[in-house]
């Protein structure tokens, strides 16, 4: 074991200190915010800690006025959908391009890897006008059909994994007498649960956090939380202290899902950094 | 096993677009029409504060909800009102033409903008029988208007709290410019700061286009920067006025500190950290609303700017706009709903303007008590918006190609210039005038424009 001395443990100290402090600090102010008054946030400095922290006024106000327990419902089920389809799909075309050989194989891959190049900004005009003619915009369905999309970071995510899963494993359920498609359900998509729940993560959080696709599809009455949030800001001005209590709100289904799943998120990503 | 994933598939692609409520290619629905507007207020009610400061939203004030009830009361019309947020929010739709895009207000679309997206409303002669000379301000390319503006507003005027002027000595907005800023000392003086400008944002120096009519005598002032060598140097209406913003800077007559928004920037107003504004009358109502203690239109008043050496001015224009959108499944339906408000003057005055149809009698609100007394005074000249003209179009086409016009970098690039850790220090703001005035005249030539 490495003996460490006094000078590198005080280095260490303050060096943990100083990140802590970058990624509390700023949260500081969005908390006091949170609990002022209108008059409390005029008036006092974003440092200044609110007369009250039972001030639920500005909670209240964000989920009832801007609607934002029905917005979460929206992200939850658009989540819910397309990432079990991401999933589905994307393990589905890892474990056909790595397991079989076909012809364009290398084609496929080439154009999956050709998505990542292109910015989804510069097609949005021709996709929103093929999901306007499908006649899905202002339904949660435009969303979800652009968000199941399969992206080719997951892809190799589950090529890396399934790298280490002997093929033997799948000769001998062929010996058996599995179909492919067994061999996929029964022994493939188990083991790759690990790259299965990284992606499930870092697609997660992309999407709970994504603003541009749904306010450019659900800007009638469905929203997400994100579109919610941004209702919050007027043309000329906005009521910071609703907005900090509507980011509040927005961060507990995140910490929720983070208690009940933290081992499998520090495994999963331990995994995918593997 | 391939048929059972087959029909899976099928399957749930089927699951996935049952229900889907399809906008796209809607049948024509002469019983129905859809409104998108910007004017989330109107629809929603305006935001207040109660007497803790809370934000609370007040739907007795949700004027357009109302009235579009009362328009369904009467013409069996259903209104569906659709907020948007920005342009970006519409833009989608119009470009494909929704048709359930059936009326529609946006203010900051360009001309180019509206003749894609909007139906003309009518032609500039139609125009003209109803609301006479103010269709020149509405938005339209010199034979169509796009965007029916069916009231009239004051425009760049003094927005000011009268407890703040009252301290430093004053009854009303002093009528010359000495005057005014010798004023502007004394609240200075008092710790106040005399002006809320809100500089963080580029769009209130855009304000400084109106104020040069004043300067120059003439609405069409900043158009005539066409016919100048020099359009921003001292000798010039336009260059003057920025001139005069950025002495006003020198001088420490604008805020000190950034305001997170504009919101914030009212809010100084409204509480007496700040003297005044110079705006037009949309910003009164907001102010007034963020008054303590319901102050509202006791102190916060609106007055003509003083006399800046040509006269004392204040600009009308037409105001308040709505177009109906080219691929509308009810055009007449919109029109009607459009019509409904044209004719209705007390929902006009309620959001802040002046019916000016002809034939319906106008109700003047409020916030204008003090520009009519002075107007009606003699006093103050009311002075018509720049129409949309050739030469205006020009111009702007001039200042685009110099790279000015966006952001009316013509007036902030000048304004940023003077930096005020150097007191009296005008070497670089004079460096930036030549720049402009040279980069003006270059592109003007280039596009080889001359005045018409």
């Amino acid at each position: 074991m490495i003996k460490e001395s006094k000078g590198f443990k005080l280095i260490r100290a303050i060096f943990l200190i100083s990140a802590a402090l970058f990624v509390i600090v700023p949260l500081i102010p969005l908390v006091f915010m949170a609990f002022k008054t209108g008059t409390e946030y005029a008036s006092t400095g974003v440092f200044t800690a609110p007369q009250s922290f039972l001030n639920f006024y500005n909670f209240m106000y964000a989920i009832n006025v801007g609607k934002l327990g029905e917005a979460l419902m929206n992200t939850a089920i658009i989540l819910a959908v397309s990432l079990t389809v991401q999933v589905l799909f994307t393990t589905m075309v890892s474990y056909v391009l790595h397991r079989f050989d076909f012809k364009l194989k290398k084609l496929v891959t080439f154009l999956f890897t050709m998505t990542m190049f292109i910015p989804v900004v510069t097609t949005q005009v021709v996709v929103f006008e093929i999901i306007y003619s499908i006649g899905l915009v202002n339904t949660i369905w435009s969303v979800i059909i652009l968000y199941s999309g399969v992206g080719i970071v997951g892809i190799y995510i589950m090529l890396n994994l399934l790298d280490s899963i002997s093929k033997d494993l799948d000769e001998s359920a062929l010996i058996d007498g599995a179909s492919y498609f067994t061999i996929y359900r029964k022994i493939i998509f188990p083991l790759l649960k690990p790259a299965t729940t990284t992606m499930l993560i870092l697609n997660g959080i992309g999407l709970y956090n994504d603003f541009y696709i749904p306010n450019i599809y659900l800007n009638k009455s469905t929203q997400t939380f994100t579109v919610a949030l941004y209702k919050f800001f007027g043309s000329m001005s906005t009521p910071f202290e609703i907005v900090a209590a509507a980011i509040l709100l927005g961060v507990i289904p995140i910490m929720i899902v983070y208690l009940f799943m933290q081992k499998y998120i520090y495994y999963g990503l331990a995994g995918a950094v593997k | 096993m391939k048929k059972v994933v087959s029909v899976a598939s099928v399957a749930l692609l089927a699951t996935t677009l049952v229900g889907c409520g399809s906008s796209a290619g809607a049948s024509g629905d002469t019983d129905k029409i859809t409104v998108h507007t910007h004017m989330s207020q109107l629809v929603l009610g305006e935001e207040k504060k109660d007497d803790n400061g809370n934000t609370y939203r007040d739907e007795s004030t949700a004027y357009l909800a109302q009235l579009a009830e009362n328009f369904t009361a009467e013409t069996g019309i259903e209104v569906e009102l659709v907020v948007s947020q920005s342009a970006d929010d519409i833009e989608p739709l119009l470009r494909v033409e929704d048709p359930e895009v059936d009326v529609f207000t946006e203010p900051n679309f360009s001309i180019e903008k509206f003749k894609a997206y909007a139906e003309p409303y009518f032609t500039l002669a139609e125009c003209e029988e109803w609301y006479g000379d103010y269709c020149g301000t509405m938005q339209n390319d010199g034979e169509n208007v796009y965007l029916l503006s069916p009231a009239k507003v004051y425009e760049a005027a003094v927005v000011y709290n009268e407890e703040v002027i009252q301290a430093a000595g004053y009854d009303e907005i002093p009528a010359t410019l000495d005057e005014f800023e010798a004023m502007l000392t004394k609240i200075k003086d008092m710790g106040v700061t005399p002006i809320s400008l809100h500089r963080i944002e580029n769009w209130p120096l855009g304000t400084i286009r109106d104020f040069s009519a004043y300067v120059g005598g003439d609405a069409e002032t900043f158009t005539k920067m066409l016919q100048s060598d020099t359009p921003f140097s001292e000798t010039d209406p336009v260059g003057q006025t920025v001139k005069m913003y950025t002495d006003w800077k020198a001088n420490g007559f604008f805020e000190q500190e950034v305001y997170t928004d504009f919101g914030v920037a009212m809010d100084s107003v409204a509480y007496g950290k700040s003297a005044m504004m110079l705006f037009g009358a949309w910003v009164v109502p907001q102010i007034q609303e963020r008054t303590p203690n319901g102050m509202g239109s006791e102190i916060i008043k609106f007055a003509p700017a003083p006399d800046f050496g040509a006269g004392r001015y204040v600009m009308t224009k037409a105001a308040d706009g709505y177009a109906i959108g080219k691929g509308s499944d009810n055009k007449e339906g919109a029109r009607q709903f459009i019509e409904y408000i044209a004719d209705n003057a007390d929902y006009l005055a309620k959001s802040g303007f002046i019916a000016n149809k002809k034939g319906v009698e106008p109700i003047v609100p409020e916030l204008y008590q003090l520009i009519d007394e002075s107007v009606e005074a003699g006093e103050t000249e009311l002075m018509f918006g720049a129409a949309t003209t050739q030469n205006s179009l020009n111009n702007e086409a001039v200042l685009k190609e110099a790279n000015l016009l966006a952001d009316d970098k013509w007036a902030g690039l000048l304004f940023d210039s003077y930096d005020i850790t150097k007191p009296g220090n005008w070497d670089a703001y004079n460096a930036q005038v030549k720049t402009q005035n040279d980069a003006f005249v270059k592109f003007r030539d280039q596009l080889g424009i001359t005045w018409e």
